[in-house]
């Protein structure tokens, strides 16, 4: 940091257009449960006795004069600005907004362009998240007052110095992709994708044996008595009926239609 | 990772959550003893560049923009880049992901001084076409798993082995020619392929 060096910061806390998220994480990091004033962080009530401005949200239109006012009360030293949250830093999902003030137009997908503070006061520290939890806006203060080392640097990658390597299912590509959409409608996208590799244990085991449908079928009645959530006993019958439908469905039309095809 | 594989309902109480009725110490001493966040916390989004494919789902989802493709046609060079700065955590770039390779950790410790310090980017080396030399609008990765998920008997009863490595222009070209020996064209100009414009002229 090229400011003084912090001891107790005093901090005044102004929203800028927030959807109030951020606003209550900020009040949880007050709470003693976190209790911020063991570093001498607290919150006041006048930009004339903040040291530090915590803001949240886009900047709006509207809000940008009296933010710069309440910029101009704070003492001149060392007059620390904060943006806490994913809005304040970049915009967020405003940034293309029509209330957001920009200080210059850009166009297109720019990867930095900005609906944030910073369109207007000097930031020294961003703090992302969608609310940020109370944990990570202490991690930001605590570098402000040199108790922690910030932990991101910039990742750069290229396909020819990484090694390729597609992963294997034991069922067809095409068959788990239409049974991943598909299992989305029944038990959400969370806990799809564990349920769909159970399943895809289990048919990869009945795929060895003579009479895939029987074995199959089998497996799937153990799982089903065995489990006790009736989520995943619903989903496992419904990935049961699904592929066999999938793949009965491939054999009859689309074998016919390559035969003609080659004809 | 753990070696022991746990069944799914099991991994979700495995986290140990404080219990609040018996008692907890009044204040968490967090920025100087570490923490962890329990499993279904949704962090900063991480991109897995060795299963990254490059095919842009996670881009078209994002409803923040904070992924972002970037082309660089001269060289063939398409890049995915994230910007958890802007990131909501919404999580539909997991969900669009074919592949797997778009996460969301458990990271929350992202505050920097400089934004630059959250980019993230992996960059893809486009296709080249056999015929012209051009490059295509896709990325090589794509190509093998469009491979992958395509079955055996549609792929060689089509060609396609051959024609996924054209690119659009010459594709349509080479479809028309074959559906005109076929027979199934006959004397519409309409439905006869174009010039081929060749070179910079895009």
């Amino acid at each position: 940091m090229g400011k003084a060096a912090l001891k107790s910061v005093w901090v005044f806390h102004v929203d800028s257009g927030s959807c109030n998220g951020c606003d209550i994480e900020v009040l949880d990091m007050l709470t003693p449960y976190y209790d911020p004033e063991r570093f001498g962080i607290k919150l006041v009530g006048t930009p004339r006795h903040a040291d530090a401005l915590l803001v949240t949200g886009p900047m709006t239109r509207q809000c940008r004069r009296g933010v710069q006012k309440v910029y101009e009360a704070m003492p001149p030293k060392p007059r620390i600005v904060v943006a806490v949250g994913s809005c304040a830093s970049s915009g967020g999902i405003f940034y293309d907004g029509y209330p957001i003030y920009r200080s210059k137009d850009r166009f297109g997908r720019d990867r930095l362009r900005s609906g944030g503070v910073e369109e207007v006061l000097p930031v020294d520290m961003y703090i992302p998240g969608c609310p940020p939890s109370p944990e990570a806006i202490l991690f930001g203060v605590a570098q402000l007052l040199g108790l922690k080392e910030k932990k991101m640097k910039g990742e750069y990658y290229t396909d020819k110095e990484t090694e390729f390597k597609l992963p294997q299912y034991p069922i067809e590509e095409r068959i788990r992709l239409s049974l991943r959409e598909s299992l989305k409608k029944v038990i959400g996208y969370f806990d799809r994708d564990r349920v769909l590799e159970d399943f895809m244990e289990i048919a990869g085991e009945a795929n060895r044996a003579e009479n895939p449908k029987e074995k199959l079928h089998a497996l799937v009645t153990g799982y089903f008595l065995q489990e006790k959530d009736s989520r995943l006993k619903f989903s496992m019958k419904f990935l049961e009926n699904e592929y066999w439908r999938l793949k009965d469905d491939y054999e009859n039309k689309y074998v016919a239609l390559v035969e003609t095809h080659v004809q | 990772m753990e070696d022991v594989k746990i069944s799914y309902t099991e991994s979700l109480i495995s986290w140990k959550r404080p219990d609040l009725r018996v008692g907890v110490p009044v204040t968490v001493k967090y920025p100087l003893v570490p923490t962890e966040k329990p499993p279904e916390y949704r962090g900063k989004p991480h991109i897995d560049p060795n299963v990254c494919i490059g095919c842009g789902a996670c881009v078209r989802a994002c409803p923040a923009d904070a992924l972002t493709a970037e082309w660089d046609l001269e060289n063939g060079l398409k890049s995915i880049v994230s910007n958890p700065a802007r990131c909501i955590r919404c999580g539909r770039c997991e969900e669009a992901c074919p592949t797997g390779a778009m996460k969301l950790t458990l990271e929350f410790e992202l505050a920097t001084p400089n934004k630059e310090d959250l980019v993230e980017v992996v960059e893809h080396h486009l296709t080249k076409c056999k015929k012209c030399g051009d490059y295509t609008e896709f990325t090589e990765r794509q190509v093998e798993k469009a491979f992958q998920i395509l079955p055996k008997e549609i792929v060689d009863a089509n060609a396609l082995g051959e024609k996924m490595q054209l690119c659009r222009e010459c594709r349509m070209e080479e479809s028309v020619k074959i559906l005109a020996a076929q027979g199934r064209i006959i004397g519409d100009p309409l439905l006869l392929p174009p010039q081929h414009a060749k070179g910079g002229e895009k």
